[in-house]
C-alpha cells in the first residue's frame, strides 16, 4: 500500500493550498479529487462568474459611453464566444494548478476518495480501486448548491451554479431564488445580456448578511438595470409550463401570485459535501464538520477545511485554512485567525468589506465611531462617471480599525488597503496620514479616515 | 551649613549600599543619633543614625536604590536652607547655575521620580536642563522613544500608552517578535490579575532588604554548589550529662546559660581542626584551606536570618563560647550586629533543635563549603550491647559542596563530630 505523510481529499482552493503547503513541510503528499482540479471556485464559482461579469461590465460601459458621446453602433454579442473565453480562462488556471502540484511532487489521484478512520483512503479511480495510507488526512471536500424543498421542484428543470455557467442559450427571463452574493452577481451578468431578471429573496433585503447601506445602494442600481427584486418573498411551488417554468410566489404582504419565467436559478446557499466521509463518524457543527481552532476534527489526525466546516465559505478563507491545517498536519501548532477576512461581491458596482460592522462592533462592546465618504466627492470616481462610498468603523479610545465597507468600482481591490492596516494593526491615525496618489479612488479611504481624527 | 548624610561604609569590603526605608521624611525634624534610615548591605540591614540635629531637608534616593559608599544621600539643616537638587551638584549660590563636576548623573527630583515610575535608567537619558541636568520631560521623552524602539504595532503602542504598559517588558508574539495588541492585552490582564490579587485578602510583601539578600544568597548557593548531605544519629547521653554539670558553673561565671549549641560548636570546631578539608572555601580555581576555625551560628530574627561569626571557636572554652554565642544572638535579634561580626566564617551551624525537627538538609552559606544542621534531642530506643534501651538521640546533617570535597573526608569529619559528642572528654585531648 502506498503511504504518504499527508493526504488531502478535495482539489479546490482549500485542498490544493493544503497540498502545496504540506509538500513544502512534509515528505510525501497525495491529493485526491473526483472532478476537475480547482473545485467549485475555479470551475463553477468565482472564476467563471468573474469572467462573465467582465463581459457584463464592458456591455454596461458601452451603454454608458453613449451618454458621453461615444457611439459604437448596434451592440451585439456571441454567447458561444463568451462561454469559450470563460472556458479558456478556467483551463489555463487548471493547468496552472496541475503544473504547480506536479512541480512540488504532489501525487494527484483522480476519483472519489473514501476515508477510513485508520487514515487509509480507498480511491475509486476510473481504472479501479486503489488504497493509500496517510499519516494525516486533510478533508477539503467542499460543498454543493443547497436545494430547498419547494413543491414541484422534482418535476422541473432548474439551474444551479453547477450548470448555469455552461448554458449558451440566453433566456428571455430568469428568476433567481436567493438574493445573496451568488444571486446578485448572476443578476448583473444576465441583466447586462438583456434578460429580464427577478430576484426572489426571503429576507427583507438582498445581501442580508452585508452592510445595510451597501445592500440598499446595490438594490437601487439593480432596479435601475430593470432587475425586479422581491424581498420577503418565498417560492411556494414550481411547475413546468410550456417551454418555461411557472412559480407561485408569496410576497412580503402575504399575497400569492404566479410568475412565469424561461429559466430558474436556485442560489440559496451551499451545503457541505460529506461523500466518502461517513465512516469517520465526525462530530458535526450543524450541517458542517466540527473543528477546533487548529482545524482538527473529532478524529485524531484528521483535519477539515473550507466549505466543509462552514464559516464564511469563501475561497480565500479555505486556502488560509488549508495552509494552517497542512502546517498542523506536519507537526506545527498553528491557530486559524479569522480577524481579517475580506468579503467581495463583484457586482456592478462592486461591494467589498472586511472586519466587523458598526452593529457588530457595538454588540462586542466597542465604543464605535463611523465615517462614510461618498465617491461622488472623489475626483477619480467623477472622471470615471462612477459612484459609491467608503465607510470605516473604528473603536475608541485607540482608533483601532474594526472594519470597512466600500461600494464602487475596484473596491474589491481597494479593500486590501484596509485589510493591510488591520492585519498590521495600524490605527486610524496611520490610515489618515498615509499619502495616496491623486487622483485615485483610494483617496476616499484617506478622506474617510481624516474625518475621524 | 547643612549637614551631609552619606552612605556609610560598614565593612572593609562594602562598596555600595542599598537604601531601605527612610524612617524620616523630608521636612521632619530629627535629633542627632536618632535612627534616620535603613541601609541594606549584602549581608544585613542596618539603621543609620542622623549625623546632626535639624530638619531633614533632602533625601536623594528611595528604597531599592543602590548607592556607592560615601555618596551624599541627603541633607539635614535649618528650615529653609538651600541644598542642591541632585546629590552630585554643589550648592546653588544665588542665581549661578550649578557647575558640572564629575561624571555623576544630574537630574531633578521630579526626573528621578519619573525615572523610577517608568523604570528608566537615568544614565540613558540626555538632559536638556541647565548644564545638561536631566529634567522630568527628558525622562518622559526618552521613555517614549524607548517605547517606539521596541517593535510593536501602532495599535499595540497606543494601547500600551493608555494602559501604562512598558513595551520593553512585553514579549512579542508577532512576526519576528513584534508586539501585537494580543500581547499588550495579555500584559494588561496579567497586571490586572496581579493588582486584583493584591486587593483580596491575600497579603503580599515585596521581596526586599534582608529577605532579598537571603533569597539571592540561598539561590546562588543551592543552584551553583552541588550539595551532598550526610546524616548521622548521635547518642547525646554524655553531652546531656556534661551540660548538666557545667551549666551552673558557667552560669555563675558568665551569667549565661550553657546550651547544646555551644557544646556542638566546640565539638565541630575541634573536628574541623582535625579535618581541614571541610574547613575550606572555593575561590575561583582555588580551594582555600583556612588555618583558623570561625564558626557562624544561624540566628533567626524577625523576617529573616543572620549568621554572626564566633572567631577561633576551636580555641575558646565552653564558658567563653556560651557568653559569646548568647551575646551575638541578642545583638542579632536587636539588629545591632556590625558587618565585622557577620563576616569571615569558615563553617556554619544551624540548630533547629528547639523545634520538633529531627533532621533537615541545610543550604551551605557561601563562600563556606559545609554546614551542619542540628535536629532535636529526644529519647529513642537504640540497641546497646544486645538490648534495646532509650537514649537521648540527636540527628546531625552535614551538607557539603562536592566541588570542594568528597564524601570520604566529609564522612570522616561527621564521624569525628559524633565521637566527640558521644565521648565529650575527648575534647580535652
Amino acid at each position: 500500500m502506498e503511504t504518504y505523510d499527508v493526504a488531502v481529499v478535495g482539489g479546490g482552493p482549500g485542498g490544493y493550498a493544503a497540498a502545496l503547503r504540506a509538500a513544502r513541510l512534509a515528505g510525501s503528499v497525495a491529493l485526491i479529487e473526483k472532478g476537475p482540479l480547482g473545485g467549485t471556485c475555479l470551475n463553477v464559482g468565482c472564476i467563471p462568474s468573474k469572467t462573465l461579469l467582465r463581459h457584463a461590465e464592458v456591455i454596461e460601459l458601452i451603454h454608458k459611453a453613449r451618454q458621453w458621446g461615444i457611439e459604437t453602433g448596434p451592440l451585439s454579442f456571441s454567447p458561444e464566444q463568451m462561454l469559450a473565453r470563460k472556458n479558456r480562462v478556467i483551463e489555463k488556471l487548471r493547468d496552472g494548478i496541475a503544473a504547480v502540484l506536479k512541480s512540488r511532487k504532489v501525487a494527484v489521484f483522480q476519483g472519489q476518495g473514501v476515508v477510513h478512520p485508520d487514515r487509509t483512503i480507498t480511491i475509486h479511480t476510473p481504472e479501479g480501486m486503489r488504497t493509500i495510507r496517510a499519516g494525516s488526512v486533510i478533508l477539503a471536500t467542499g460543498s454543493q448548491p443547497l436545494i430547498p424543498s419547494i413543491e414541484g421542484m422534482d418535476r422541473v428543470r432548474f439551474h444551479t451554479t453547477d450548470t448555469i455557467f455552461d448554458t449558451a442559450r440566453i433566456p428571455k427571463s430568469l428568476a433567481i431564488i436567493g438574493g445573496g452574493v451568488i444571486g446578485v452577481e448572476l443578476a448583473c451578468i444576465y441583466s447586462s445580456l438583456n434578460v429580464e431578471v427577478t430576484i426572489i429573496e426571503a429576507a427583507d433585503r438582498i445581501l442580508p448578511a452585508e452592510d445595510e447601506e451597501a445592500s440598499r445602494f446595490l438594490h437601487q442600481r439593480l432596479t435601475k438595470k430593470k432587475v425586479k427584486i422581491w424581498t420577503g418573498a418565498t417560492v411556494q411551488e414550481m411547475r413546468q409550463a410550456g417551454d418555461g417554468i411557472s412559480l407561485t410566489v408569496k410576497d412580503a404582504s402575504g399575497g400569492v401570485g404566479s410568475h412565469h419565467v424561461d429559466e430558474v436559478l436556485v442560489a440559496v446557499g451551499r451545503t457541505p459535501n460529506l461523500s466518502g466521509l461517513s465512516e469517520l463518524r465526525l462530530e458535526m457543527n450543524g450541517r458542517f464538520v466540527a473543528v477546533n481552532s487548529h482545524l482538527e476534527t473529532s478524529v485524531d489526525g484528521i483535519y477539515a477545511v473550507g466549505d466543509l466546516i462552514g464559516g464564511c465559505q469563501l475561497a480565500h478563507v479555505a486556502s488560509a485554512e488549508g495552509m494552517v491545517a497542512a502546517a498542523n498536519a506536519c507537526g506545527q501548532r498553528q491557530k486559524m485567525d479569522y480577524r481579517v477576512v475580506p468579503r467581495c461581491i463583484y457586482t456592478l458596482p462592486e461591494i467589498a468589506s472586511v472586519g466587523i460592522s458598526e452593529e457588530e462592533a457595538k454588540k462586542r462592546g466597542f465604543r464605535v465611531r463611523t465615517a462614510k465618504y461618498p465617491l461622488s466627492a472623489n475626483g477619480k470616481a467623477l472622471a470615471m462617471d462612477e459612484d459609491g462610498f467608503v465607510k470605516i468603523v473604528i473603536g475608541e479610545p485607540y482608533g483601532e480599525i474594526l472594519g470597512a465597507v466600500m461600494v464602487g468600482p475596484h473596491v474589491t481591490e481597494m479593500i486590501s488597503e484596509i485589510s493591510a492596516f488591520m492585519y498590521l494593526e495600524g490605527t486610524v491615525e496611520e490610515l489618515a496620514g498615509m499619502i495616496r496618489p491623486h487622483p485615485s479612488l483610494i483617496e476616499a479611504i484617506g478622506d474617510a479616515a481624516n474625518s475621524l481624527l | 551649613m547643612a549637614e551631609e548624610i552619606r552612605m556609610p561604609k560598614l565593612g572593609a569590603t562594602m562598596e555600595t549600599g542599598t537604601i531601605g526605608t527612610w524612617l524620616k521624611k523630608e521636612g521632619d525634624r530629627v535629633q542627632a543619633g536618632e535612627p534616620l534610615l535603613e541601609i541594606a548591605t549584602d549581608k544585613i540591614t542596618i539603621e543609620v543614625e542622623a549625623p546632626a540635629s535639624g530638619i531633614l531637608l533632602k533625601t536623594y534616593y528611595g528604597p531599592g536604590d543602590v548607592v556607592p559608599v560615601q555618596e551624599i544621600i541627603g541633607y539635614i539643616g535649618e528650615p529653609g536652607e538651600v541644598v542642591p537638587d541632585s546629590p552630585g551638584a554643589v550648592f546653588p549660590a544665588g542665581d549661578e547655575i550649578p557647575q558640572p563636576s564629575d561624571g555623576k548623573i544630574r537630574a531633578t527630583p521630579a526626573a528621578r521620580a519619573a525615572a523610577r515610575r517608568l523604570g528608566m535608567d537615568l544614565a540613558s537619558v540626555r538632559g536638556t536642563g541647565p548644564k545638561g541636568r536631566i529634567q522630568k520631560e527628558d525622562v518622559e521623552a526618552a521613555y517614549q522613544q524607548l517605547q517606539q524602539q521596541v517593535k510593536a504595532t501602532p495599535l499595540a503602542q497606543k494601547i500600551a500608552g493608555k494602559e501604562n504598559i512598558r513595551l520593553a517588558d512585553v514579549q512579542g508574539s508577532g512576526i519576528r517578535g513584534k508586539i501585537t495588541r494580543d500581547d499588550v492585552e495579555a500584559a494588561i490582564a496579567a497586571k490586572r490579575e496581579a493588582s486584583e490579587s493584591g486587593e483580596s485578602r491575600v497579603q503580599t510583601r515585596k521581596v526586599e532588604g534582608m529577605r532579598k539578600i537571603i533569597g539571592e544568597r540561598m539561590s546562588q548557593s543551592a543552584f551553583t554548589a552541588p550539595h551532598v548531605t550526610l546524616v548521622t544519629e548521635i547518642d547525646m547521653s554524655a553531652a546531656v550529662e556534661l551540660r548538666k554539670q557545667l551549666l551552673p558553673i558557667i552560669e555563675k561565671k558568665t551569667g549565661f546559660r550553657l546550651s547544646y549549641t555551644e557544646i556542638i560548636m566546640k565539638a565541630a570546631a575541634l573536628a574541623l581542626k582535625l579535618h581541614p578539608a571541610v574547613n575550606a572555601s572555593l575561590k575561583g580555581d582555588h580551594i582555600i584551606f583556612h588555618d583558623h576555625v570561625h564558626i557562624g551560628l544561624a540566628v533567626a530574627v524577625p523576617d529573616g536570618l543572620v549568621v554572626p561569626v564566633v572567631q577561633d571557636a576551636d580555641r575558646k572554652g565552653l564558658a567563653e563560647l556560651t557568653a559569646e554565642c548568647k551575646t551575638l544572638a541578642r545583638m542579632a535579634r536587636e539588629n545591632k550586629l556590625t558587618p565585622d561580626l557577620l563576616s569571615g566564617g569558615t563553617f556554619t551551624i544551624s540548630n533547629l533543635g528547639m523545634y520538633a525537627v529531627d533532621a533537615f538538609t541545610p543550604i551551605i552559606n557561601p563562600p563556606e563549603s559545609a554546614i551542619l544542621g542540628v535536629g532535636r534531642i529526644h529519647e529513642k530506643p537504640v540497641g546497646v550491647d544486645g538490648s534495646i534501651v532509650l537514649r537521648p538521640m540527636m540527628t546531625a546533617s552535614l551538607s557539603f559542596d562536592h566541588r570542594v570535597m568528597d564524601g570520604a573526608p566529609a564522612g570522616a569529619f561527621l564521624t569525628e563530630l559524633k565521637q566527640l559528642l558521644e565521648q565529650p572528654f575527648q575534647m580535652l585531648l
